[in-house]
């Protein structure tokens, strides 16, 4: 059944599309109220709480009290905070520098298991974040696989820990997060013009040189969209600071779940979501009007 | 099924680089023309292979590997394998507490799974077609969730639950499953939905149906391969799901992702490795036939998982 998109503009309404257009809206209202209701209203429900207090057993309290918000430049917090800004932002390199090579391969010298490849690559990505995370701490563990070769070629001697460290964490993240990064650089790899590619051969740039003057610029904007679909969820990750970090190595995710549940602070934790909610619409702020202007350009 | 990007690159034979003037134009003239892959370039990139070769065996399926290595590890050990055995997986099937939390992540991905259907599967039909401001106002809400780490969306439904003095429990991990699920469903649905052709439905109104009879008897069926396999690929999704379960669950039972969690903070038991290898397999079944669905039913088209963002 060949039904294709009908290029060109909508066709005038007649009197069946506007009856049809009352039904396409009555569609649209149960999904959208219950959106608007459950996150929403959540979302709301958390900025609102920031600015409140705990009673003397605990309990939250709404009100306008800026303590909270106050807090938040305490150094402790801010060394939390900072940490996870500089993980965040070595997982979206670290990741940019493994799956660029990956993506690359896979797009333009895949040949016919291009398909097979990106299925072996995504769909283990939606097994179980967890397990995945756990195998990946066993991996790194003291006696692990990695470490135990590592010592076997004398790169690292007996004292050498991943685990408990902050490389652990980030390992951690960059496993858990590169396939966000993969999809958007093989989208663009896919999308790109190759002969671009074989015109800077022509003119007799090496491979590094065609890379960085052509294939890189040309996926720029894959590149931009992974940064900011790891960095997204890599600043809000606890669990891998919590199996390959030390306490020492907490994120603000960890902060957060622990206002939650251990500390019973809800107002400082939703103070702290705001602010993780803050730096990360800081970031997309500057990714959009990067594209904006990336657009702009390439329409000019 | 499809995992190539919307839009295909416009290949125009007839425009072609001029022959390179280089070491290569000094071969005899059968060797000269050169070796055209499908699609890339001529030379293969020694340091990308390498690269993907060590990403595949080193890091991305190591990890899983080690995992289900030492499900069937006759000893506790995690680093040492001793015999093939099955222990951990009778051990598994012993444990009334880990069952009764496998049966709660069931019933939860069920419903969250039939729940988001529906109200996905109506909110994106109503998305691409309807060209009111109410529509641009639920695009936009819809991608909420899908721009907000989940821990965000975890803790606010958690005080959106306690605030409204309900008791955490199966129910409000389904709700927020709900809530979460439904942007998926509308994101696979409506590059789908704006492919289909209204004029066929226009047609069968011509003849006579009605516009409702129109979207059940036409629009519905042919969208039914994605919506199967959106249907399956959430539900995948909320079993896996750790962290909003996390927030939103109450004490007993816990959906398995969590149970697992605690199993893995408060040391290792091999059992975990057992029950993440059923997990594991069970989750990339699931996904590889979200994958093949639209295949088994002869039509391209199905999970755009590659062009949606």
């Amino acid at each position: 059944m060949a039904l294709s998109k009908r290029p060109g503009p909508p066709r005038p309404r007649n009197g069946a599309s506007a009856s049809g257009s009352r039904l396409w809206t009555w569609l649209m209202i149960p999904g959208t109220l219950w959106m608007t209701g459950f996150l929403i209203a959540s979302l709301v429900l958390v900025a609102a709480l920031a600015f409140g207090t705990t009673d003397p057993l605990g309990n939250p309290q709404f009100g306008l009290n800026f303590d909270n918000i106050a807090a938040m430049a305490d150094p402790a917090y801010r060394a939390v905070l900072l940490r996870s800004l500089g993980y965040a932002l070595l997982t979206c390199v670290i990741c940019l520098v493994v799956a660029y090579p990956v993506a690359y391969a896979i797009a333009l010298h895949g040949g016919r298991f291009k398909n097979l490849l990106i299925a072996a690559i995504v769909v283990p990505f939606f097994a179980n974040y967890l397990v995945r995370m756990y195998g990946w701490s066993v991996v790194l563990s003291d006696d692990g696989p990695l470490l135990r070769a590592l010592r076997a070629t004398g790169l690292a001697d007996g004292d050498t820990k991943i685990l408990q460290t902050g490389p652990g964490v980030v390992a951690g993240l960059v496993y858990g997060f590169i396939v966000f990064m993969i999809i958007p650089l093989y989208a663009a790899l896919e999308r790109m013009d190759v002969s671009l590619i074989e015109a800077g051969r022509d003119l007799y740039g090496g491979p590094l040189r065609t890379f960085f003057y052509v294939t890189l610029p040309a996926t720029r904007q894959g590149a931009a969209a992974g940064c900011v679909l790891v960095f997204l969820p890599a600043m809000g990750d606890f669990v891998s600071a919590q199996l390959m970090g030390g306490p020492d190595q907490i994120m603000i995710g960890n902060l957060i779940q622990d206002k939650f549940f251990q500390g019973q602070n809800w107002p400082l934790g939703s103070a702290l979501t705001m602010l993780m909610m803050a730096v990360l619409f800081l970031g997309m702020l500057g990714y959009l009007r990067r594209t904006r202007k990336d657009e702009a350009e390439a329409a000019r | 099924m499809t995992l190539r990007p919307a839009i295909r690159p416009v290949r125009r034979p007839d425009i072609r680089p001029a022959p390179r003037r280089t070491r290569s134009s000094a071969l005899p003239a059968g060797q000269q023309g050169r070796k055209r892959h499908r699609r890339g370039t001529d030379r293969r990139p020694r340091f990308a292979l390498a690269v993907t070769v060590a990403f595949f065996a080193l890091l991305y399926y190591l990890p899983i590997g080690v995992v289900v290595l030492f499900s069937f590890n006759s000893q506790k050990s995690l680093t040492v394998f001793k015999d093939f055995s099955l222990r951990w997986y009778s051990a598994f099937f012993d444990d009334d507490v880990l069952l009764a939390s496998l049966g709660m992540s069931l019933r939860v991905s069920l419903v969250a799974m039939a729940g988001s259907l529906i109200l996905g599967v109506a909110l994106a039909l109503g998305l691409v077609r309807c060209r009111s401001r109410l529509g641009s106002l639920a695009g936009l809400v819809m991608l909420v969730p899908l721009i907000t780490p989940e821990i965000v969306t975890g803790v606010a439904a958690m005080l959106l639950f306690k605030g409204m003095g309900i008791t955490l429990s199966s129910g409000t991990v389904m709700l927020a499953e709900i809530t979460f699920s439904i942007s998926y469903v509308t994101v696979i649905l409506r590059s789908r939905i704006a492919a289909l052709n209204p004029e066929v439905e226009e047609a069968a109104m011509d003849l006579g149906a009605t516009r409702w009879q129109s979207l059940r008897l036409v629009t519905l069926p042919a969208l039914l391969p994605s919506i199967l396999a959106s249907a399956v690929l959430v539900f995948a999704l909320v079993f896996d799901d750790f962290v909003l379960a996390y927030f939103t669950t109450g004490v007993d039972p816990q959906p398995l992702s969590v149970r697992i969690y605690s199993a893995i903070r408060f040391g290792v038991q091999p059992t975990i490795n057992a029950v993440g290898t059923l997990m594991l397999a069970g989750s990339i079944g699931l996904i590889a036939l979200a994958l093949a669905i639209p295949r088994l039913f002869g039509r391209r088209g199905g999970l755009d998982l590659l062009s949606g963002k």
